[in-house]
C-alpha cells in the first residue's frame, strides 16, 4: 500500500490513470487517508458534483492482511447531501482486494464531458478504463450479475445503482460481499452521487497473483491477531449477541427504553417492535433456510450479518441491519419483516442509503403522501426513487429536501443528514454527537471506546459523570482513530471491556508496520482527523450554529418518558475544545 | 380461580414460547425487595450470572444502574437483557461509564419501598437470556392471558403437538385437540402456565 491510483476522469483525451507514491499520506489509512486528502486537495466551496470534488476510496491500515476484522473500506469526498467533508465506510471484499493490489487509495478526479459511462478494472498488471454504456441504469444486482461473468472468481466490485447515476443525494456506493452480492454500502452522505458525477459505474478489483500483505514482524503479528480474535470471541456482544441476532438485537431494548423513534420521531415506543426485533428476525431466517450468522467479508469473526430468505425460501436480501429495520420499520409504522427486507433489497439494488431513505419515507408519511404503516406504499415510493420519477427524484434527495418540498416541520436531520435510530431526547449523549459530528447526523461518529481505555483527557470516574460533552468528545476522537485502521467498529465492544484486547489491536498495528504506537498516539490520530475535518467544514462555511439538533427535539416531549433534549448550545460548543 | 395448564414438551419446542417471554409475562413474586434479591433469591439466578450476564435492565422503561438499591414494586415491569452493541447499547448498560449519556431515562429511586409482600410483576426477557433462563421461568410458571394463549396454541404446527408429551389442565390430563379448539378456559381469564422439558 505504497501507491495512490489517481484517475482523471476529465482528461482531454479521455479518462487517464496515473500511479503516484503515497507521499505525504504515508501511514494513513481509511478515514484518516480520505479526510487528509479531501481536506488538502478539494476546494471546500466546490460543488460536490463538479469536477473539483474528488472521490477517495481507501482501505484501512490492516486491510489485505491476515488480521481479523480488517475489511472496512472508507469513501471520502465533499458530500452533496451535507456540504461537509464526508467519510462513509462499508464492509465487503473490496478493502482486502484493493490493499493486496498495493493501493493506499483510488482517487477519482475531474469529470468527463458527455454522457458515456465507464467501468474501471484494476489488477496486478495495471488499470483499464472502458466506456460501457450497456451498464446504464442497471440496478446493482443486475449490474453485478452482468459483470461477474466477465471477470475471475477473485474479483470484488465497487458500484453504483440507478440512484448514483441520477446523482441523488441519498445515493450509496455498493461493495460486494464474499458471495458477490452488492449488499455492503458506503451509505451515508450521497457518495454514490459523486461517483455518478464522475460517470464511473463500477470499479472491478482483481487480486489474482497477489499475496496477503506481509507484516514487518510476522510472528508478533500472528500472536497479536490470535489474542485479538480470542478477545472478540469471549466477549458477550462480539462473541455471542451479534453473531446470534445481528445489530437488530437492539430493537427490543431501545423500544423498552422509550428511545426508539416512532412515527417520524413523535413517540419513543413502537407497538409492533417485537414483530421486527432481532430475535424474531433470527428465528425467521433460520426457519426459512437462510442464516442469522454471516460475515460481510472474509476474515470476520463477529459474523453479525445474515441471509434473509422470503417465505418461499429464496434469497431476498442480506440480513437488514438495526438501522434499516428501524428506518423502514418503526419510523414508518411498519411492523412486517418481509416488507422491511424487501425495502432493504430495493435500497441495495437502486443504491441508496437505508437510513436516509427510510427517514425520508417517514417524512413523506408525515406529509400525507402515504399513511404511516402503508407497506405497499413504502415499496412503491422506493421504486419511484430507483426509477427516477419526479416524486422519486424528490425523495431520493433525502429527508431535508422532502420536508421542504412538502412543508413538513418535523424533519430529523443535522447538517441535512437524516438521524439514525436513537432518539436524542432519550439518549442525550448521542444527541451531542449527532449535533456536533463533522459528518452530519451520524450514530457511528462517537462509538463505544471509552476514555478510560484511550486515556483521552484522563480517566473518567463512572460515579462522577464527566458530562455528555466530554464523553462525546472522547468517543468521537476514538471513533475517528478506529475508522483509520479499517477495522470494523464493532470491535469496539470488546475494546470497551477488555483492555487486553485493545492492546492486542495496538500490537497488531505495531507488528505489521514496525511501529510503536501507544494509546496516546491513537488519541492523537483521532484528534488529527477531526481537526482536518473541522477545518474543511469551517472553510466550507459551517459554524457552531450548524452544530445543533432541530428545534423540535428541545420543544416536543417524547413519550413515554416525556423528555426533551436539554443539552445547552454553550455545552455543545465545547465538544471540540481540546 | 385461575386455570392452570402444565405441559411437558420435547426441549426443541421450548423456544416457541420465547416470543411470549419477550412480550412480557406476569409472574408472582415477593415485592418490596431489591432487584438483586428478586433475581437471585426468588428467580434463583446465579449471582455471577446476574452480575456478568444480565447487564442491561429496565424497570418500568427506565434504565437501572444499581440493582441493590432499586426495589421491585407490585405491578412493575422488569426487562432483562444481556450486553447490547452500539453506542446506545453501551450507554444503557447498567453502571456503565456512559450512563450519564442517558440520564433522562435512568431510574431514579424515590420514596419508600414498603414492606415485602406478595405481588405480581411483569417480566420481559430479551436476546441471549431467552434461551439461558427462559426455560426456568417456564418451568416455574407464568401468568398468561387466556386469549393470548389460545392464539398461541391456534398457530402451532403438528410438529409442536407431536412434541407435546403431556398436558395437564387443572391437574387433569387433556389432549392437544382441546387446546387447539379453544374454549378450555374462561374468556378474559388468566392461565397459570408451566412448561417443562421432557427429560
Amino acid at each position: 500500500m505504497d501507491k495512490i491510483l489517481r484517475i482523471d476522469m476529465g482528461a482531454a483525451e479521455g479518462p487517464k490513470a496515473t500511479v503516484h507514491p503515497v507521499g505525504e499520506y504515508a501511514g494513513l489509512g481509511g478515514r484518516a487517508f480520505t479526510s487528509a486528502l479531501v481536506s488538502k486537495e478539494v476546494h471546500p466551496l466546490c460543488h460536490p458534483l463538479g469536477a473539483e470534488n474528488k472521490l477517495v476510496i481507501a482501505p484501512g491500515l490492516l486491510s489485505g492482511t491476515t488480521g481479523s476484522m480488517s475489511g472496512r473500506i472508507s469513501v471520502g469526498c465533499k458530500s452533496p447531501l451535507t456540504g461537509t467533508i464526508k467519510e462513509s465506510n462499508a464492509g465487503g471484499q473490496a478493502a482486502q482486494v484493493l490493499a493486496r493490489l498495493g493501493y493506499a487509495a483510488i482517487v477519482l478526479e475531474g469529470k468527463p464531458k458527455g454522457d458515456d459511462l465507464y467501468k474501471v478494472f484494476i489488477n496486478k498488471d495495471g488499470v483499464k478504463i472502458d466506456v460501457d454504456n450497456s451498464l446504464k441504469m442497471l440496478p446493482n444486482y443486475d449490474l453485478i450479475e452482468k459483470l461477474k461473468s466477465q471477470y475471475t472468481d477473485k474479483a470484488a466490485f465497487i458500484s453504483i445503482g440507478t440512484a448514483g447515476e441520477m446523482k441523488m443525494l441519498s445515493a450509496s456506493i455498493a461493495c460486494t460481499d464474499p458471495e458477490k452480492r452488492p449488499t455492503r454500502h458506503a451509505g451515508r452522505g450521497g457518495t454514490g452521487a459523486v461517483m455518478g458525477a464522475k460517470r464511473v459505474k463500477a470499479i472491478i478489483l482483481d487480486d489474482t497473483g497477489m499475496k496477503m500483505r506481509p507484516p514487518k514482524d510476522p510472528e508478533k503479528f500472528r500472536e497479536a491477531n490470535r489474542r485479538f480474535v480470542e478477545g472478540l470471541r469471549k466477549h458477550p456482544v462480539t462473541g455471542q449477541g451479534l453473531p446470534a441476532y445481528g445489530t437488530n438485537v437492539l430493537t427490543n431494548i431501545l423500544n423498552e427504553a422509550g428511545g426508539y423513534p416512532t412515527y417520524n420521531f413523535k413517540e419513543g415506543q413502537f407497538k409492533g417492535a417485537t414483530h421486527i426485533s432481532g430475535e424474531t428476525q433470527a428465528e425467521l431466517e433460520i426457519k426459512r433456510g437462510g442464516s442469522a450468522t454471516h460475515g460481510c467479508h472474509r476474515g470476520c469473526v463477529i459474523q453479525c450479518s445474515g441471509i434473509y430468505h422470503d417465505k418461499h425460501g429464496h434469497y431476498l436480501t442480506k440480513q437488514p441491519e438495526y438501522e434499516t429495520v428501524w428506518s423502514h420499520g418503526g419510523h414508518c409504522g411498519i411492523d412486517d419483516l418481509d416488507t422491511i427486507a424487501h425495502l432493504d433489497f430495493l435500497d441495495d439494488n437502486y443504491g441508496v442509503d437505508t437510513i436516509e431513505t427510510g427517514v425520508t419515507i417517514g417524512v413523506a408519511m408525515d406529509a400525507g403522501i402515504i399513511p404511516f404503516g402503508d407497506k405497499e406504499g413504502a415499496i412503491r415510493l422506493v421504486n419511484e426513487i430507483g426509477q427516477g420519477t419526479p416524486l422519486g427524484r424528490i425523495l431520493g434527495s433525502g429527508a431535508e429536501v422532502t420536508g421542504k418540498v412538502f412543508g413538513v416541520e418535523r424533519v430529523p436531520v443535522v447538517k441535512s443528514q437524516a438521524l439514525p435510530a436513537y432518539d436524542p431526547r432519550a439518549v442525550q449523549g448521542i444527541g451531542v454527537t449527532y449535533a456536533t459530528s463533522t459528518q452530519g447526523g451520524d450514530h457511528t461518529a462517537g462509538y463505544a471506546v471509552t476514555a478510560n481505555i484511550l486515556k483521552v483527557g484522563g480517566d473518567v470516574d463512572p460515579l462522577k459523570p464527566a458530562g455528555q460533552v466530554d464523553l462525546s468528545r472522547n468517543l468521537q476522537i476514538a471513533t475517528a482513530a478506529i475508522d483509520a485502521t479499517g477495522m470494523c467498529l464493532f470491535i469496539a465492544f470488546a475494546l470497551l471491556d477488555q483492555p487486553e484486547t485493545f492492546q492486542a489491536l495496538l500490537d497488531m498495528l505495531n507488528a505489521f508496520h514496525g511501529a510503536s504506537m501507544t494509546g496516546d498516539d491513537v488519541t492523537a490520530l483521532g484528534k488529527r482527523i477531526l481537526t482536518m475535518e473541522r477545518d474543511f467544514n469551517e472553510r466550507a462555511g459551517f459554524t457552531k450554529h450548524h452544530d445543533r439538533l432541530p428545534r423540535f427535539f428541545s420543544q416536543e416531549k417524547l413519550p413515554p418518558h416525556n423528555v426533551v433534549f436539554e443539552v445547552k448550545d454553550e455545552e455543545l460548543d465545547q465538544v471540540f475544545n481540546w | 380461580m385461575k386455570t392452570s395448564l402444565h405441559l411437558v414438551l420435547d426441549p426443541e419446542h421450548l423456544g416457541e414460547f420465547f416470543p411470549i417471554l419477550r412480550t412480557g409475562v406476569s409472574v408472582k413474586a415477593r415485592v418490596g425487595c431489591s432487584i438483586r434479591t428478586l433475581l437471585c433469591e426468588q428467580f434463583k439466578l446465579d449471582g455471577e450470572y446476574v452480575q456478568g450476564r444480565v447487564t442491561t435492565i429496565f424497570l418500568d422503561g427506565k434504565a437501572v444502574d444499581d440493582i441493590d438499591s432499586v426495589p421491585i414494586r407490585d405491578g412493575s415491569t422488569l426487562a432483562l437483557s444481556a450486553a447490547m452493541p452500539g453506542l446506545a447499547g453501551a450507554t444503557i448498560r447498567r453502571g456503565g461509564i456512559l450512563a450519564v449519556m442517558r440520564g433522562s431515562i435512568t431510574h431514579k429511586e424515590s420514596g419508600d419501598r414498603g414492606p415485602e409482600r406478595n405481588g405480581t410483576i411483569t417480566v420481559k426477557l430479551f436476546n441471549l437470556l431467552l434461551a439461558e433462563v427462559g426455560p426456568d421461568f417456564l418451568r416455574r410458571g407464568i401468568l398468561v392471558k387466556s386469549s393470548d394463549l389460545e392464539n398461541f396454541f391456534g398457530r402451532r404446527t403438528d410438529a409442536f403437538w407431536q412434541g407435546c408429551r403431556e398436558i395437564l389442565l387443572d391437574g387433569k390430563p387433556a389432549t392437544p385437540a382441546q387446546l387447539k379448539i379453544g374454549g378450555w378456559c374462561p374468556s378474559g381469564g388468566v392461565v397459570n402456565l408451566s412448561v417443562a422439558p421432557k427429560v
